[in-house]
């Protein structure tokens, strides 16, 4: 068969991810905010590679747990979660989460009454689907694909074709 | 007495793909699959619970409604298990001159149904056999594995579709920033 694997809309706003993070179970007192991005601690108590802008520490996932994270980057928050806590926090936690992170981001653009708001938002959205845009372009680059892209209504189709030379 | 055609399970839809056969078509991914070929796109297709539930006649309104495509693909999912369904899809798409290509995880030796033997002389293209993941070979033209076939079984093609072109993915980039892949993506390309 051929694959149809959807991306969940990137989750952009910290707010909205942290009422989502609630809405899953997780107590908001247990997640650290960090403007700067901190290191992640492992299960022994060691300082991990990765760093993250929102923190909840091991102790709080579970025992013999690592910290999982959520790091800020253009193209939107990115999860970090270690092997050892991928069952917990797998695909199906991941899908639910992005569920609830859409219905809060929803909810809050429709209360926006003040234009300049909303517009503020849509611009966000302009430029959140452009850097999505540079990131595919650039990693098919990388990988040997030559894209085609095709803008249809609100949407951008890009066709990436493998480089036969 | 007529009896009404049974609906058909979907998972998803696409109204224009570039990837999933020859030209610009329309593909529709089904619901159910029992073949759980391990390392499979779409393991959220296998279960046969009811997902969106579609008659041919809307379905084929969708299809009327999108200009401008060659045909129509079903992938999944498998196709077979719901024949009998899509045979009525099936004659409808050919009554609109559009071309039906039909992605299954069986051999064509193992469609012996009179349903599914009638979906496949409906069809222009079969992509045939499981996906085996020690085959995977995503530089192959509509296949994800070395041992699938593409079988051309009309006129209307000839195995020189193949040697147009090479293995290819498609991203549909919505508003939201939201991403769909379609076609035969590498892990690489999906990773974060």
């Amino acid at each position: 068969m051929s694959a149809y694997i959807v991306i969940a809309t990137p989750m952009t706003d910290r707010e909205c991810l942290l009422a989502a993070l609630r809405d899953v179970g997780l107590d908001a007192k247990n997640i650290e905010i960090h403007d700067t991005a901190v290191p992640l601690v492992g299960f022994e108590g060691t300082q991990r590679e990765q760093v993250a802008n929102l923190v909840i520490r091991r102790q709080f996932v579970g025992a013999s747990s690592n910290d999982v994270g959520f790091l800020a980057t253009p193209t939107g928050y990115r999860m970090i979660v270690s092997d050892y806590d991928r069952p917990r926090f797998g695909a199906d936690w991941q899908a639910k989460l992005a569920e609830r992170y859409k219905a809060h981001a929803d909810r809050k653009l429709a209360a926006l009454v003040e234009v300049t708001e909303r517009q503020k938002i849509e611009e966000e959205r302009a430029r959140l689907v452009e850097a999505q845009r540079q990131a595919i372009q650039e990693k098919a680059k990388k990988l040997g694909y030559r894209v085609v892209e095709t803008r249809e209504g609100e949407n951008l189709r890009l066709v990436l074709v493998r480089r036969t030379y | 007495m007529l009896t009404k055609p049974p609906l058909l399970n979907l998972a998803h839809w696409l109204p224009r793909s570039r990837v999933n056969g020859p030209g610009e078509r329309f593909v529709i991914w089904v619901q159910g699959c029992g073949l759980a070929c391990k390392g499979c796109w779409n393991p959220d297709t296998w279960s046969f619970a009811p997902r969106h539930l579609v008659s041919a006649e809307t379905l084929m309104g969708w299809i009327s409604a999108t200009p401008g495509i060659e045909g129509v693909t079903f992938s999944g999912g498998e196709p077979f298990a719901q024949a009998g369904a899509l045979v009525h899809l099936a004659r409808k798409i050919r009554e609109a001159g559009l071309s039906l290509m039909i992605f299954t995880g069986h051999e064509l030796h193992e469609l012996r149904s009179d349903a599914a033997v009638e979906l496949l002389s409906l069809a222009d293209i079969a992509v045939t056999g499981r996906y085996v993941e020690s085959e995977r070979d995503l530089t192959l033209r509509w296949r994800g594995s070395r041992n699938q076939r593409v079988v051309c079984l009309t006129g209307r093609y000839t195995p020189s579709v193949l040697e147009a072109g090479t293995g290819e993915t498609e991203i549909v980039l919505g508003s939201d920033g939201s991403l769909v892949f379609t076609g035969f993506p590498e892990r690489a390309l999906l990773a974060r």
